[in-house]
């Protein structure tokens, strides 16, 4: 028998670990992920085509199926949130909401023990509310917070990975590009998805707030006190961060004041605050600078979203992902100890893999199975192993994988935020900031078993609106 | 990871290439941007239209979905050229001098085999939207503009990495740290700091990776 | 042999042709012809007839209104033609469209045969606005729609407004819009009638046609006892369609809008005169915009008689 004619015959399953296989070997050496993903998903295409129908007919065959979806993947209204929720983290930093709401929340909140790492966990939360991109909302704010933190004494590492762990808000906290990513590949309601990352994200903050609190406690040397603002003082630095307030305002009151749906409110926040980074003085090179720079990203996520997504068109001819769950569900064990082993493998390649990445390669496979370890779409509460409906569940599941992606931004050896604060504070090493942002690695796993105990903090905005 | 990469320059022709190459690819990804700008304000003027005068944009859904395809692919090439589209470094920024020109050669030729393989591919998908037709669902756009720009976005890539593994070629035949015309390894460090600086658009800070 | 069969969303009362016929064919050919269904695992909706024309797949449902110029002959059974017509009939004028040899050539374009219909009934309308009195209450109306209902309520003032059917409800709770026209299936999964206060009861401005389509060749190379089973099982296929979706669907929306306390409004003969008056430039123009593509006229004419019968 010859080589084409064993390859012929192999199952499926067989087919899709070779492929996979493949693709890991690629992203391995170098190759571009989404390309990677993309050649993966050519050769699987070819080789179930192939087998189907002959060599030459299938080669012309997966050719043109591959050909059809970059067009067709990206051609959807809902990731047109992507470019939108991008642009407004430049333009926001542009028309100084950032270092307002700095300001503001250092004079308000600077008292406490650790107090300017309080001030950062809630100025970047704040700023969350405008930004869609964890690492971005690092950068912006190891470059206001941390001179300060340092100047005022504070333990480098400890300054660093503050920084490095209060970015990651921005994805839970509306707007949240990589929300929508999730909603996209899982077909759930955007709008749904946003509402329900705003308690966790809020959660998060606080449990961070907290754990600064402690530490500066109980190591002396951590963070002093900022104090002596009068009252009068406080209130001065407020309207500088109104603005913050005034655009959440907007795109609250556009969505459920009848004026907007979701997917328009993301652009009319935008463009209030390109209005203002005008008014402050922004120049044509800087708003080419910024558009440049959010062209360059959008195309960057485009590109491993259909290079993924090729992939998974291979994983749908090869059904692979109903195995996977047949597999998961069929397990002798309960379905929360099959949820947390999940999770425990999104940690360890969340060590090696950016989030988005991580997410488009793994969820196609892993969120039916999550689903069907729930009791199906269609499942009630009552029924379901989780106690959450299937809308529920794919919601809960939604934000608590995201939380997970965003916990591998500040985990050694390859975590973005961490590299990011690393690279704008020449002071600080890599090693440093991983070494400070450990403790919020816990409070981070804290906050992720706060979720699964509680899936209502997910879910309570959500059903207040009519979803699930 | 994303972020960007530097490129060395000189006079050689190579490198002339790459830069004469690149204005044109900053263009398109300038392209890109402004459509981004577009949305903005097409979104904007679809929700006061109709809240102040019941006035919507007619075919917004429509009009934004054969938007998408511009902006997700003209700055294809240029996001190559920066190194800007995600990759795992942890293997080749521990290689040096031939050996990481090598392996940096074969997953440049990878690339441009998929992305000969999906210039073919897309381009009869435009075809049959243009010789037999296609519409979009509200008001019935032709769909074939959006549907052409992404074999011609791959075919400019195509000649991206044609270059690149020219260089690459160069970078083996000569050996070295520092060849011209790639995007070159940096550490992750400075790799995002670059990315930081990008994100703060602003040049006060030293310099990403010292220049020769 | 083994077809794959490239449908989108889940399991529902719409796709309920596929699987019988599915059902029906492994039962007659003990299991030597079986349909592999996928639910959006082969191709997104808009590319199905595509992937078809490539041949990646080898049957796939699409609706025409996705994409008209690519169908642009069996958009005719979408315009309104104000008849009360039940589900069966429609399925049966389907058939006969499907069968017109100026549809059988715009489909071959596509490599693509027509199968079997997926009848839908007659959209109608869910407002939370005050229950319509005179059809001059659709002034003003912003109303999410199919380009035939939305031309007829058009020229009596309502604004056609587009949002993503994943933000239907929460478009019209929040006031984006104030009205949806659907077929029932649709109605119940945007739930419009959870924030509604009126619903329309006989419309008839026209209805979706999705057809399911096979791949020519391979139905070509069937066996002769293969295609025989597949052919011969679309009408048990249909029948069982019909019944489930009368029952179980359109029985589940009534249910829904009475439980809700929706206002039926029910148009009179003479408003109903009014609109098909109204939908007569609606027909017109559409045999206009297709006389130079193909006979529109000759197909027009076919389609209306059938809806007249
Ligand atoms: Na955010
Ligand atoms: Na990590």
């Amino acid at each position: 028998m010859t080589l084409l004619t064993t390859m012929a015959q192999m199952d499926s399953v067989t087919i899709g670990l070779w492929v996979t296989g493949f693709m890991m070997a690629l992203v391995i050496i170098g190759v571009r992920v989404a390309f990677a993903a993309a050649g993966a998903g050519f050769l699987g295409l070819l080789w179930i085509f192939s087998a189907r129908m002959g060599f030459n007919k299938g080669l012309l065959v997966a050719m043109k199926m591959a050909g059809t979806i970059p067009h067709s993947k990206v051609s959807t209204l809902a990731l047109s949130l992507i470019p939108t929720f991008i642009l407004i983290g430049f333009l926001a930093y542009h028309a100084g909401l950032t270092r307002a709401l700095f300001k503001a929340a250092k004079r308000w909140v600077g008292w406490l023990p650790g107090g300017m790492g309080v001030a950062t966990v809630f100025s970047a939360a704040g700023f969350a509310a405008v930004s869609g991109a964890s690492v971005a909302t690092s950068a912006v704010f190891a470059r206001i917070a941390v001179p300060e933190m340092l100047k005022l004494g504070y333990d480098k590492r400890f300054a660093a990975g503050v920084v490095a762990a209060s970015g990651t808000l921005a994805s839970l906290i509306p707007p949240s590009a990589i929300l929508v990513i999730y909603a996209i590949i899982v077909e759930q309601d955007v709008g749904a998805l946003l509402m329900a990352g705003f308690l966790p994200g809020a959660v998060s903050a606080v449990i961070y707030g907290g754990l600064v609190i402690i530490l500066a406690r109980t190591r002396k040397d951590f963070g002093p006190p900022v104090k002596g603002y009068s009252w009068k003082e406080r209130f001065k630095c407020l309207p500088g961060a109104l603005p913050i307030f005034f655009v959440v305002g907007i795109i609250v009151v556009c969505i459920y004041g009848g004026v907007g749906t979701p997917t328009e409110a993301g652009s009319l926040g935008a463009f209030v605050i390109l209005c203002m980074a005008l008014y402050k003085g922004m120049r044509l090179k800087e708003l080419t600078g910024a558009l440049m720079e959010t062209a360059k990203l959008t195309v960057m996520i485009f590109t491993i979203i259909w290079g993924v997504l090729l992939y998974v068109r291979f994983l749908g001819f090869a059904d692979l992902p109903a195995a996977f769950s047949a597999w998961i569900t069929g397990l002798d064990q309960s379905p929360m100890v099959t949820l947390i082993f999940i999770l425990c493998g999104y940690a360890i390649l969340g060590m090696f893999m950016d989030a988005i990445g991580m997410l488009l390669l793994t969820l196609p496979v892993v969120y039916p199975a999550v689903i069907a370890l729930n009791g199906g779409e269609a499942v009630t509460a009552a029924e379901s192993a989780f106690g959450i409906s299937g809308v529920g569940c794919s919601i809960w599941f939604g934000i608590i994988v995201v939380k997970m992606a965003e916990l591998c931004l500040i985990t050694p050896p390859i975590g973005l935020n961490c590299f990011v604060v690393a690279g704008v504070r020449p002071e600080c090493s890599v090693q440093d900031v991983f070494r400070g942002a450990t403790p919020f690695f816990v409070a981070d796993v804290l906050t992720i078993a706060t979720l699964i105990a509680l899936p209502d903090i997910v879910l309570w905005l959500p059903k207040l609106m009519g979803f699930t | 990871m994303a972020g960007s990469a530097p490129v060395l320059t000189d006079r050689s022709p190579l490198s002339l290439a790459d830069q004469v190459f690149h204005k044109l690819e900053s263009l398109l990804n300038l392209a890109g941007g402004i459509v981004i700008l577009l949305l903005v304000f097409l979104a904007t003027a679809n929700i006061l239209g109709r809240w102040l005068f019941s006035l919507p944009v007619n075919g917004y859904v429509d009009w934004v979905e054969q938007a998408m395809a511009f902006l997700a692919f003209l700055g294809i090439s240029y996001t190559q050229r920066e190194g800007g589209h995600i990759r795992m470094d942890i293997l080749v920024t521990h290689l040096h001098g031939r050996l990481l020109w090598v392996i940096e050669l074969l997953s440049t030729l990878i690339m441009l085999a998929i992305t000969l393989v999906l210039i073919y591919g897309s381009s009869l998908h435009f075809l049959r939207a243009y010789s037999i037709g296609d519409s979009s669902l509200d008001i019935n756009l032709p769909t074939w503009p959006a549907k052409l720009v992404v074999p011609v976005s791959l075919t400019i890539l195509a000649l991206r990495l044609l270059l690149q593994c020219w260089g690459y070629v160069r970078a083996i035949r000569e050996g070295g740290d520092r060849p011209v015309g790639v995007p070159l390894v940096a550490d992750a460090a400075s790799l995002a700091k670059s990315e930081a600086e990008a994100i703060m658009g602003d040049s006060d800070s030293t310099n990403v990776v010292e220049q020769p | 042999t083994v077809w794959n069969v490239s449908l989108w969303g889940k399991r529902r009362a719409f796709t309920e042709n596929v699987e019988k016929l599915a059902d029906l064919v492994d039962k007659k050919t003990n299991g030597d012809f079986k349909l592999k269904i996928s639910y959006g695992g082969l191709s997104k909706a808009k590319e199905n007839l595509d992937g078809i024309s490539i041949g990646a797949f080898e049957m796939a449902q699409f609706c025409s209104f996705y994409h008209k110029d690519k169908n642009p002959t069996i958009t005719v059974t979408e315009l309104p033609f104000t008849k009360e017509v039940s589900l069966a009939k429609i399925a049966d004028i389907y058939k006969k469209v499907y069968a017109n040899p100026i549809v059988v050539k715009n489909m071959a374009q596509w490599n693509a045969t027509l199968l079997m219909p997926t009848p839908l009934p007659q959209y109608n309308i869910i407002s939370k606005t005050k229950p319509l009195k005179s059809l001059a209450d659709f002034k003003g109306m912003r109303v999410r729609g199919p380009g035939g209902i939305m031309g007829v309520l058009g020229k009596l003032g309502a604004v056609k407004t587009g949002v993503p059917f994943s933000e239907v409800r929460q478009s019209m709770d929040s006031g984006v819009i104030d009205a949806a026209a659907f077929a029932p299936h649709a109605h119940l999964a945007t739930k419009t009638y959870k924030v509604g206060k009126w619903a329309t009861t006989n419309l008839n401005l026209g209805t979706a046609n999705c057809p399911v389509v096979v791949n020519t060749d391979a139905l070509n190379a069937l066996s002769k006892q293969n295609r025989d089973a597949l052919l011969g099982s679309v009408d048990e296929a249909i029948s069982y369609y019909v019944d489930n979706y009368d029952n179980n669907t359109t029985g589940k929306y009534e249910k829904a809008i009475t439980k809700q306390g929706l206002t039926k409004v029910t148009f009179t003969p003479e408003q109903t005169a009014e609109l098909n008056k109204l939908a007569e430039s609606v027909r017109a123009d559409w045999i206009k915009k297709y006389a130079k593509k193909f006979d529109s006229q000759a197909l027009f004419d076919f389609t209306e008689k059938l809806y007249a019968q």
